[in-house]
């Protein structure tokens, strides 16, 4: 089988002189698990002795490895050479939120150990918790000596890595013990050295043992996404960078439908348009494969062009019986007026989305503002002022983000010495803040929506509206003891958990790593009280009702996905067809939502 | 030298950033405890996110979190008693605390107490 390794290196560049840790980064749903799979099965086929390390929530390994797999190493059969560990980062987040908690709960409060359990929920406690479990993989020990090369799924973000860097936070933290570095807290109740971090950093930023392989879709949004990911780590010294782009509709398959086409164009184009970072880059092109990737044998064909048009002659209809968007905003509409929220991972639509319910609504003679926090904003443009009723604002996430940091470091920083400042510059690049900064400035529009409709492309996690609601337990004290007497009394917070005042949309694409994703935040919302209205399932190819035989079997596979959300996730849900042109103006909404094209 | 407790409410960012609003008393308390350990005082700092069972071993401390709550935190003890609640002390209460002499060229911006009794 070397023959075949020979080939593979021949056409994909990230594949050439592989080191000994391969990192697959990229956002949920672009394929970079089956990417990794597919580069460790290669790997071994080619006499290497492979350990795979997968951190996908939605982890299919097991299943594309017809194994039990788990938090150990284990043989993969079918594979000599190759072995896989799965590691959940949650639970890594979860044992260690354990350790904390565990000895305390019962002897104190268990509003205070519920308080506590929280501050331990967000996603930099997950995700060091995670880095936690890679060190042992990355510094040389018997454990991993057994293996030329160790393959991941999955990439630490900048703001984990500067912060392992960081000497102030080692010297505040670790030395005395007492934690001044916010993020690195939970490093205060893991088992690794300080040493044991700072070598795992150290092979991260080495070229000679670390590859970074950035997996990206061809769309203008996540190319930009992919493209700050780039800086970001290379601004840290992460220095040897691949880029592949995963999932490109062939040329053939354009000549077979109008839709096909025009995923075609789009995609050749985004690519024309690459980002000038991005182009730099060494750069694979894997093309979007008929069939599921699921097993060995799947898995050797992705990377290598195999010629398999699936069921050219498949006529079978696709069963498909969704309602649509416009049935979802008739209920909305009902109400009257309230706060409508879009939520969901990024690229996943929610500026397009949180649109089309808007133009839905205005299109009813109701009064609706939309503020949309899409930066490239051209959307909010062509709406603005084309419809009655409708009202569009544009708030900017970078620029309100940047106002928050300047104004803490000029109130907070004068104070500090180099040390202290620079933390708290790094504890305001932490996820959380672009948060805040935004939700603020949204909240001011917030109060509208006891009128009128609002509309919004973002929402805050559940994990922020509860640290954002730390007093609210004395809130709900003042509101418990007010209602007693009668009164009315109201929090934001509660404002957000009253479905008349407040309607989460949960925006999702029909694949198995976005639903799961969705799904993950609806649990984080549920925690802060605060109950998903409906799902939104994006850009379905299946709802397209597509001819070409690739685009039919990924409807197909989309079916599943999409009883998944109807079946277990949603209490109500719609479904958005991929269109054939980007849906920016007010007509081109509305057939988002359901409805026949108007004449021009 | 007496030993100085302070049992710090639950914080995501020891900093605050992740608050509404941040929150100037922590960074300063967090220079002053600096200054007063350079000093030569004992100053030990319990965060309650990531240290509750020094919450729990407390009686003093546990009695005072199910009496008040988390909401009345911070929390400071000087040589085992409570001395202060609900706010973090002032570098001149610190050094007071801690047989410190502050020096003079410290501008010291608060309250009117300035380290004495009102």
């Amino acid at each position: 089988m070397l023959w075949r390794w020979q080939l593979l290196k021949a056409v994909m560049k990230f594949l050439e002189q592989p080191p000994r840790f391969l990192f697959f980064t990229g956002k949920g749903g672009v394929g970079k698990t089956s990417i990794a799979c597919a580069t460790a099965i290669a790997l071994a086929e080619a006499g290497r002795r492979v350990l795979l390390v997968s951190t996908d929530p939605a982890s299919n390994v097991a299943q594309v490895f017809g194994a039990i797999i788990g938090n150990r190493m284990t043989d993969i059969p079918g594979a000599p050479g190759l072995s896989a560990l799965e590691i959940d980062p949650q639970a890594a987040a979860q044992a260690y939120r354990d350790r904390i908690v565990g000895p305390v709960r019962g002897l104190l409060p268990d509003a205070v150990v519920k308080g506590i359990e929280e501050q331990l929920s967000g996603a930099c406690t997950t995700e060091i918790a995670a880095f936690d479990e890679f060190t042992a993989l990355l510094v040389d020990s018997a454990l991993t000596a057994n293996y030329d090369h160790i393959v991941f799924d999955t990439a630490p973000t900048g703001h984990t890595i500067r912060l392992l860097q960081l000497p102030g936070a080692w010297s505040g933290f670790l030395e005395s013990g007492k934690g001044d570095a916010s993020c690195l807290g939970p490093l205060a109740g893991l088992d690794k050295q300080r040493a044991q971090y700072g070598r795992a950093v150290e092979a991260l930023a080495d070229a000679a043992r670390t590859r970074l392989v950035l997996v990206a879709r061809a769309q203008r949004s996540a190319l930009n996404e992919i493209a700050r990911t780039h800086k970001e780590l290379a601004a840290i010294g992460i220095a040897q960078q691949y880029l592949v782009i995963n999932g490109l509709l062939p040329e053939e398959e354009a000549k077979q439908d109008a839709l096909a086409a025009a995923i075609y164009e789009r995609e050749q184009a985004a690519l024309r348009a690459l980002p000038a970072e991005l182009a730099a880059l060494p750069c694979d092109r894997v093309a979007l494969r008929p069939f599921n990737l699921v097993g060995l044998d799947a898995l050797r064909q992705l990377l290598v062009a195999a010629p398999s048009p699936a069921n050219a002659s498949d006529d079978e209809p696709i069963a498909l019986d969704a309602p649509s968007l416009s049935e979802l905003v008739d209920a909305i509409a009902a109400d009257g007026h309230g706060l409508v929220m879009l939520m969901g991972k990024g690229g996943v639509g929610k500026t397009t989305l949180a649109a089309a319910v808007a133009v839905e609504l205005a299109r009813r003679g109701l009064r609706v503002h939309l503020t949309t926090s899409d930066p490239a904003a051209h959307l909010a443009e062509t709406l603005h002022g084309s419809l009655e009723h409708l009202k569009v604002s544009r708030i900017d996430p970078h620029a309100e983000t940047e106002r928050y940091r300047r104004e803490i470091l000029a109130a907070k920083g004068a104070k500090l010495d180099a040390a202290g400042r620079a933390m708290l510059e790094e504890d305001l690049r932490s996820p959380c803040t672009e948060e805040i900064a935004v939700f603020q400035a949204f909240s001011r529009i917030i109060r509208e929506a006891g009128e009128s409709f609002v509309v919004m492309d973002t929402a805050p996690t559940g994990h922020t509206l509860l640290l954002l609601d730390a007093t609210g337990a004395y809130h709900r004290e003042v509101a418990r003891q007010l209602d007693a007497k009668g009164a009315h009394y109201t929090t934001p917070m509660m404002q957000l958990q009253d479905p008349k005042q407040t309607k989460v949309l949960l925006a999702t694409l029909a694949e198995t790593t976005p639903v799961l994703e969705a799904a993950g935040l609806q649990a984080d919302l549920r925690r802060a009280g605060i109950e998903p209205w409906a799902w939104i399932i994006n850009n379905s190819v299946a709802a397209a009702r597509p001819h070409s035989p690739l685009l039919r079997q990924r409807a197909r596979n989309e079916i599943r996905e999409i009883d998944a959300v109807a079946a277990t996730h949603a209490r109500r849900y719609a479904i958005v067809p991929l269109l054939k042109e980007e849906p920016v103006g007010v007509s081109r909404l509305l057939e988002l939502a359901g409805h026949a094209v108007e004449a021009a | 030298m007496t030993a100085i407790e302070v049992y710090d409410p639950a914080l995501c960012c020891s900093t605050g950033v992740c608050g509404t609003e941040v929150d100037q008393a922590l960074v300063s308390f967090a220079a002053d405890v600096d200054w007063a350990k350079q000093n030569g005082a004992r100053i030990e700092r319990f965060n309650l996110a990531q240290q509750p069972l020094a919450f729990a071993e407390n009686a003093i401390v546990k009695g005072f979190l199910e009496r008040s709550g988390q909401e009345a935190l911070p929390l400071v003890l000087v040589a085992g008693e409570v001395a202060l609640a609900g706010r973090y002390p002032s570098r001149s209460e610190l050094a007071r605390w801690a047989g410190l002499v502050e020096t003079a060229t410290e501008p010291k911006p608060s309250g009117c107490c300035g380290g004495g009794s009102c």
